[in-house]
């Protein structure tokens, strides 16, 4: 039963969800809750920040300021409106697209979160791909020897990958294939604009550096799903029926191994994003976690406000299509719950 | 002592040190000319230990990191401080001062463009001023810019009229950035792209990690021997060693932990150059918190405090013990150090008489600055031989201005005074560590600033020096250090830190620098 639906699961959804309306129902449901979440979360943010003390004018004009140029640039940036005010006008701006100007700079924010993006979104994706590809195999092969000496040695491997902080294998890169080596750049970012090559090369050492510990967080999830399927019994059906153990394993246990796979690495993307925010000061890299850092430094708050808010909603929107996801890999969740 | 003298006689010799400026000015393009011929100019790569500038403009943030980049650099002022600490006439070509230090009449420096190809005019120069104390105005350095009027005089002179005579408004005019002299047509673009008639035009910025810099080829002086100067920013200290170990960076401007001096200093690629700052690394006191109140538990701790293992634990040895808030380039120097010399018997002495025997409660905030993490465990250990139990808590920087500096809401605090010539802090109404005797020594520096000769104004501030070292109104720990390491072939670069600027107007790669360059202070 469960192999047969595990086989065409896009029909096993239609079938039980019975009306296409149920499952807008749910879609609506999902999008609704995603929205009074990111709500909650502005909310939350504009608290948090709003009443963190170190007023920004004072910390833009600094000791020797007067207090009349003080006051000054506190009406010029708008902070002696009333919270509610300033909370609704740049809630307004971001439902229109309009992240607002930096307290410091004066400039539009949207190009300078569009500039850290354009090295922070390559660098998770690329933590995410070095990750993959060293958890699937690991995680599977692990699980497949977990009673033998090698699946041991491997899970233990992932154990110490796990155990390395990031940025000490950052650190470690550095030194070996930057200084002593020499292949490849120490540090920083040549923009995608002056070489696309460049840009590659700066990235290499710092996915790696983000993913391998990510990997072998994943490896570790992958490894005790897929032991947990060995030993279903409608795989033991499946080898029964004449098929070899991996045979039966592609053919029937990945997808449903691949469930508590899947929540976990939703819940590793922000994993992902918070260890690119270490990555990015180990190598000086430009990208939206150096642009946090030095915002909250110089209490650039609507900067601030914008990136968290950036980062929830992305975290969230990925969080709603795996919730989305799994129910289409796995019908047995129903559309109600 | 002998550099004191030395800087107390610079300040005799402005003139001739302008000329001196003029001079390598007017010899600079045939040697440019000759050198870039035969060999291309190179970019210059500083590596950065400052934060990223929040901005461009120096003149909407008092971020020390955009005076770096920009100030003397990009944008100029009429007069600017050279590196041996004298005052060069810049955009004025000369300049006289009448009233007893109220009325300074500049003149206008003739054939100067701004990289945009404006001309600079008295008009420009009169903008810019009024600009700093117009109702409204955002600039950082307000409180030290005490003018009443500016206006053009003739065809190319402009005539600056003070509110009071002081004898410190031209150095703050050469100092700090508020003295930079914008074209008016560019001021809204002056975030990202700050136009001025400096030696280098701003080419590019990666917000967080570059600014680029290149040779402005208008410029009107001696024309640095480099195509450019990128500006590269470090968060981490291991990663900007790295760097420069790996041939990313040509240098190090300041080396955040001056402990790292000694990865360095053997190794024949490199120099390593130490100077001095105006930073006064000091355990501030809150003179109005309980205990020390007291004039003899300020002493205490003074005399409790080992300056000298201090100032190894947190800056590698590099800087110099200090005993007052004053620095050796300023002109009114006197060194204290050591009027409080290490003697923990004394301390206590000093504690029993204030009735303090059994000691009592301080807590020691801290900014988050490497120093004063360096310095705390060692403070904390030397005020605990005298029965003062410290407890240590570290903020971020914005909450200390709110809390420590803007609040007054502490009792002990590490902190590098950074400014030049600052002490008229210790006469400012409300100041953080509410010195007793604030209106008195406001009194003694405006009577002071009146003074009809320097000797008599010179006379007047060591007085106050003396006055609020024997107070022990603060423990002066001591001068920051300021330590550059660059690849051995680089020149120019100015062998102390006595301005926010890091001027670069006679860098180079390879190749030597005019003589009277080296008699300023650049390293050749």
């Amino acid at each position: 039963m469960q192999v047969g639906d595990l086989s065409a699961p896009s029909v096993a959804v239609r079938r039980q969800s019975g009306q296409p309306h149920e499952l807008r129902r749910f879609l609506l449901r999902r999008i609704l809750t995603l929205i009074v979440t990111l709500w909650l979360a502005s909310m939350l943010v504009f608290v948090v920040l709003n009443i963190l003390p170190g007023k920004p004018a004072q910390v833009i004009l600094g000791t020797q300021a007067t207090p009349s140029s003080v006051a000054a640039l506190t009406a010029k940036l708008g902070l002696n409106r009333p919270l509610v005010d300033q909370y609704l006008h740049w809630i307004h701006g971001l439902i229109t697209f309009n992240l607002g100007n930096s307290y410091i700079s004066a400039q539009p924010i949207a190009p300078v979160i569009g500039a850290a993006l354009a090295v922070t979104g390559p660098l998770v994706l690329a933590g995410l791909l070095v990750g993959l590809v060293i958890a699937i195999p690991l995680g599977i092969t692990s699980a497949l020897k977990h009673t033998r000496r090698s699946g041991i040695i491997l899970s233990g491997l992932a154990q110490i990958g796990i155990a390395v902080p990031n940025f000490v294998l950052g650190i470690l890169f550095i030194i070996v294939f930057a200084v002593d080596l020499k292949v490849l750049p120490a540090s920083g970012f040549t923009t995608w604009s002056t070489s696309v090559t460049g840009a590659l090369e700066s990235l290499v050492l710092p996915a790696i550096a983000l993913g391998l510990v990510e990997g072998a967080i994943l490896a570790r999830y992958i490894r005790a799903s897929v032991i947990e399927v060995l030993r279903a019994d409608y795989l033991r059906t499946a080898r029964a029926k004449g098929l070899r153990p991996n045979q039966a394993l592609v053919r029937h246990g990945l997808r449903n191994a691949s469930i508590p796979v899947l929540t976990v690495f939703g819940l590793e993307l922000s994993g992902l994003i918070i260890g690119a925010v270490v990555i990015e000061a180990v190598f000086t890299l430009p990208g939206l976690g150096s642009l946090l850092l030095s915002s909250v430094a110089n209490r650039d708050l609507i900067t601030v406000q914008d990136i968290v808010m950036l980062v929830a909603s992305t975290v969230l929107v990925v969080n709603t299509v795996v919730d989305i996801l799994y129910r289409v890999i796995d019908p047995r969740m129903g559309l109600r719950s | 002592m002998a550099s004191s003298l030395r800087h107390l006689a610079k300040a005799s010799v402005l003139v001739a040190s302008g000329a001196l400026m003029l001079s390598a000015c007017g010899s600079s393009s045939s040697t440019t000319s000759s050198t870039a011929k035969s060999t291309p100019l190179q970019t210059l790569t500083i590596g950065s230990s400052n934060v990223f500038p929040p901005t461009l403009n120096p003149t909407a943030n008092a971020s020390q990191a955009i005076d770096e980049v920009i100030d003397y650099n990009v944008l100029q002022h009429l007069v600017q401080l050279a590196p041996n600490g004298s005052i060069v006439p810049v955009l004025a070509s000369s300049y006289t001062v009448s009233d007893a230090n109220k009325v300074y009449t500049f003149t206008i420096r003739k054939g100067v463009k701004f990289s945009n190809g404006n001309p600079l005019t008295p008009a420009d120069v009169v903008f810019s001023m009024k600009r700093v104390y117009a109702p409204g105005s955002t600039y950082p350095y307000g409180k030290i810019f005490d003018v009443s009027s500016v206006r053009q005089v003739g065809a190319d002179q402009v005539q600056v009229t003070l509110t009071t005579p002081s004898w410190n408004w031209l150095y703050d005019l050469a100092a700090y950035s508020n003295g930079v002299i914008l074209d008016p047509s560019t001021i809204s673009t002056m975030a990202t792209d700050p136009v001025g008639t400096g030696p280098f035009k701003v080419t590019g910025e990666v917000s967080n990690y570059s600014v680029t810099l290149a040779r402005n080829n208008q410029y009107w002086g001696y024309k640095p021997h480099v195509s450019g100067v990128v500006f590269r920013y470090f968060s981490n200290a291991d990663a900007l060693n790295a760097a420069l170990e790996s041939g990313q960076v040509n240098m190090i401007d300041n080396l955040s932990a001056p402990s790292d001096a000694t990865l360095f200093k053997s190794n024949p690629k490199y120099k390593v150059v130490s100077s001095l700052t105006n930073g006064k690394v000091q355990l501030t006191l809150n003179n109005a918190y309980g205990p020390l109140r007291n004039k003899l538990v300020r002493q205490a701790i003074l005399y409790a405090t080992d300056r000298k293992a201090i100032m190894d634990a947190a800056s590698g040895g590099y800087g110099l013990i200090d005993g007052t808030d004053s620095v050796p380039a300023d002109p009114y120097y006197i060194d204290l150090a050591s009027e409080y010399p290490y003697n923990v018997t004394k301390a206590k002495q000093l504690m029993a008489q204030a009735g303090y025997s059994k000691g009592f409660s301080l807590q020691l905030i801290l900014p988050p600055y490497f120093y004063a993490k360096l310095a705390a465990p060692l403070i904390v250990s030397e005020l605990g031989a005298i029965n003062i139990k410290v407890s240590v808590s570290t903020i971020d920087f914005p909450l200390w201005i709110s809390q420590v500096f803007e609040g007054g809401d502490f009792q002990a605090t590490i902190i590098d005074q950074a400014e030049g010539r600052d002490v008229s802090n210790y006469g400012t109404t409300g100041y953080y560590w509410h010195y007793a005797k604030t209106p008195q020594v406001a009194a003694e520096l405006s009577a002071a600033n009146a003074a009809p000769t320097k000797a008599q104004w010179i006379a007047g501030y060591r007085k106050v020096l003396k006055q609020i070292t024997g107070d022990a109104v603060n423990d002066w720990l001591y001068i920051a250090p300021f330590i550059t390491v660059i690849d051995k072939d680089i020149v120019g670069i100015p062998t102390t830190a006595y301005t926010e600027s890091y001027n670069l107007s006679y860098v180079g790669i390879g190749g030597t620098i005019p003589a009277s360059a080296k008699q300023l202070g650049y390293l050749s």
